[in-house]
């Protein structure tokens, strides 16, 4: 009786109805989507490094992440190898040797990257052929590399011209050559496009005077969240006086520490946002009440219990809210969709961007977890500011109300 | 009156006698200067080794000098490494690759980078001898370092100077006015490498030192040994000889 009551009150005055539900509405429908591109810019950066360098689990020679030389490598072995096919959560294993080195072209020269991968593993963990924008990758034991265009540019190179590169060898050699270009990559960094080259393991190999080692093993997961366990197996499984095995939140400390200030900063922001939405959703209830004040005299003069009065009115607000946040989820979505494969694009932060890596794009995150979280948020917001008109009405004096 | 008198002097002597000590130390380092740059200019065969916790690792080299400015090296095996050269010129640094069959300059950012993996960063290749123009100098004491007696002598960078170090101090002989040792120490006042020259000989008439020892403090097992085995100093070699083109023919 009391539900239906409400709801009939509700479309009593359509407009007023409105207003509150709108109020709600566009609550949700803002908080849904600032915490989408929130979460949606942190989500890009942990994808920036993992997909594009580190992989989700690293193996690598005991040492090696403190000082990445050629000399702290390691000699493949067959457990390293069985990993992938005993494992099953581990999909693809891409192995890696990698140093800096100085390239040049003429009288122009820099400090690069140099990354020795197996371009077959290399592309189920970090899509690399994806990246290739120009020419083509090199197979298995083939002399071509792949710089970023980047680097091509700043050295003025193109396909089909050789690069030198000079660098420090395993156990002191000096590592040079001069490796044909056959083709280019592109990284949304731009910091990373102008310092990598890419060979195949067997060229870095040779160059770097390492036969049969490796620098890093970089594991992809069938599913992400599960890096702690697998890093956790590994160390029971390998011996880790000879191998270190890292997440890549660990290899990555810098960039969980600016996603967690970053987050603190924007509990504050959201802080802000919840009062205005919490003072908007007041002013329209406080509006309702005084406009409805003669009604509810009425009422209670003609016999109304005060607490079945407010209780109607306890659903009455129930309603709006629920519809509110209803409505601007189901807004929010498409939005967020939107945004999502339509990331908006920085031009005039991309260098501070670049800073930290990050591509300047802003994707979206879609997770029902943020519209679950925010709807219910704004839902509580709600249903505690209903306690001023539910109180106005259990302190209803009926003379004094119907007098105005 | 006449006490007054002797305390003046007293008083004058000493104030004398300050810039006196401090020219004494600008003098034992010209000196040894000139004894540093008169083995700068001449040709010989050295070996340079690479001492690491894990491994070492030997090159024999050839080298050619002209005074301070300029300097050519060759390495002659393992065979891995043969043919690689160094040029300095000035201040500029280049390095001929065998493999690449190309000549590749040092960029700035590199200077400070090791040399052939060594011990040795390309600015100590380059560095010039501005130990005169660039420092203060104070001899602090007289110390005995392979059984002869040397001035200990402070420098100091200037302020406005480019050296990377906050403090530098050097042993240096009494009799042939050979640099021993030589203390680098940073900015914080950590000392950071030690230079030991030893086994003083006689080679190609003159008397030096024919081994060089590079010492990082901070690396545990990190050293590297540059000896010579023959050098002269009769032959006066033209500077031309030391351009980029005589890089990749020099033998």
């Amino acid at each position: 009786m009391y539900l239906t009551l409400a709801w009939r009150n509700l479309w009593r005055n359509m407009s007023r109805t409105l207003i509150t539900i709108l109020s709600v509405f566009f609550a949700v429908l803002l908080a849904n989507f600032m915490r989408s591109v929130q979460e949606g810019s942190y989500s890009k950066m942990v994808e920036n490094m993992v997909s594009f360098f580190t992989g989700y689990v690293q193996i690598h020679d005991n040492g090696y992440w403190d000082e990445q030389i050629i000399d702290n490598s390691f000699e493949v072995v067959p457990v390293l190898e069985q990993l992938t096919t005993e494992d099953k959560e581990i999909t693809s294993a891409a192995p890696r040797l990698r140093s800096v080195a100085l390239v040049a072209h003429r009288d122009v020269s820099r400090a690069a990257m140099v990354i020795g991968v197996d371009p077959e593993k290399e592309q189920l963990v970090t899509g690399l052929k994806n990246k290739v924008v120009a020419g083509k990758i090199f197979e298995n034991g083939e002399r071509s590399i792949l710089i970023s265009d980047g680097l091509a540019e700043k050295l003025g190179l193109g396909i089909g011209d050789s690069l030198v590169l000079l660098g420090a060898g395993y156990h002191g050699s000096m590592a040079n050559d001069l490796l044909p270009i056959g083709g280019l990559v592109h990284f949304g960094n731009p910091d990373l496009n102008k310092r990598i080259v890419y060979m195949s393991i067997e060229t870095a190999q040779e160059f770097f005077g390492a036969p049969n080692r490796l620098t890093d093993y970089a594991l992809q997961l069938d599913d992400a969240d599960k890096s702690k366990e697998i890093v956790k197996s590994l160390r029971a499984e390998l011996d880790t006086s000879t191998y270190e095995i890292m997440d890549w939140e660990e290899m990555t400390p810098e960039l969980i520490q600016m996603i967690e200030a970053d987050r603190g900063g924007g509990v504050i922001f959201m802080g802000i946002l919840y009062l205005i939405i919490g003072f908007g959703i007041f002013g329209t209830l406080l509006m309702m009440t005084a406009e409805r004040k003669y009604e509810f005299g009425v009422l209670v003069a003609i016999g109304m219990k005060k607490w079945r009065l407010g209780l109607v009115l306890f659903f009455e607000i129930l309603f709006m809210a629920a519809l509110g946040v209803l409505l601007g989820s189901l807004f929010a979505l498409p939005l967020v969709t939107y945004f999502h494969f339509n990331p908006i694009e920085f031009t005039s932060m991309a260098d501070a961007y670049a800073e930290f890596g990050i591509e300047p794009i802003l994707p979206t995150k879609i997770d029902p977890q943020i519209f679950l979280s925010q709807g219910i948020f704004v839902f509580f917001i709600t249903i505690v500011m209903s306690v001023y008109p539910l109180l106005k009405v259990l302190g209803l004096n009926p003379i004094d109300s119907m007098k105005a | 009156m006449r006490q007054f008198t002797h305390i003046l002097w007293a008083i004058g002597l000493l104030i004398l006698s300050i810039p006196v000590t401090a020219q004494n130390a600008k003098d034992i380092i010209r000196k040894a200067e000139e004894v540093r740059r008169g083995v700068n200019s001449a040709q010989g065969e050295m070996t340079m080794t690479i001492i690491r916790p894990n491994w070492t690792r030997s090159m024999s080299m050839k080298s050619w000098s002209s005074g301070d400015e300029y300097a050519l090296i060759l390495v002659t095996a393992p065979a891995k490494d043969k043919g690689i050269a160094t040029l300095k010129r000035e201040k500029q640094v280049w390095n001929w690759l065998p493999k690449a069959q190309r000549t590749m300059k040092m960029p700035p950012s590199a200077m400070s980078q090791s040399w052939m993996n060594s011990d040795f960063t390309n600015d100590d290749l380059v560095r010039e001898a501005s130990i005169i123009t660039d420092y203060d100098q104070a001899v602090l004491k007289d110390s005995v370092i392979e059984g002869r007696t040397c001035w200990k002598i402070e420098l100091i960078p200037h302020e406005d100077s480019d050296i990377i170090w906050g403090r530098v101090v050097s042993f240096i002989d009494q009799k042939d006015y050979l640099t021993l040792r030589s203390e680098f120490f940073d900015e914080d006042g950590y000392l950071v490498n030690i230079l030991n020259a030893s086994e003083v000989k006689v080679m190609g008439g003159k008397t030096f030192a024919t081994r060089m020892e590079m010492v990082p403090v901070e690396k545990k097992g990190h050293k590297t040994v540059i000896e010579y085995k023959s050098l002269q100093f009769d032959k006066k070699i033209p500077e031309n000889y030391f351009s980029v083109a005589n890089l990749k023919r020099v033998r």
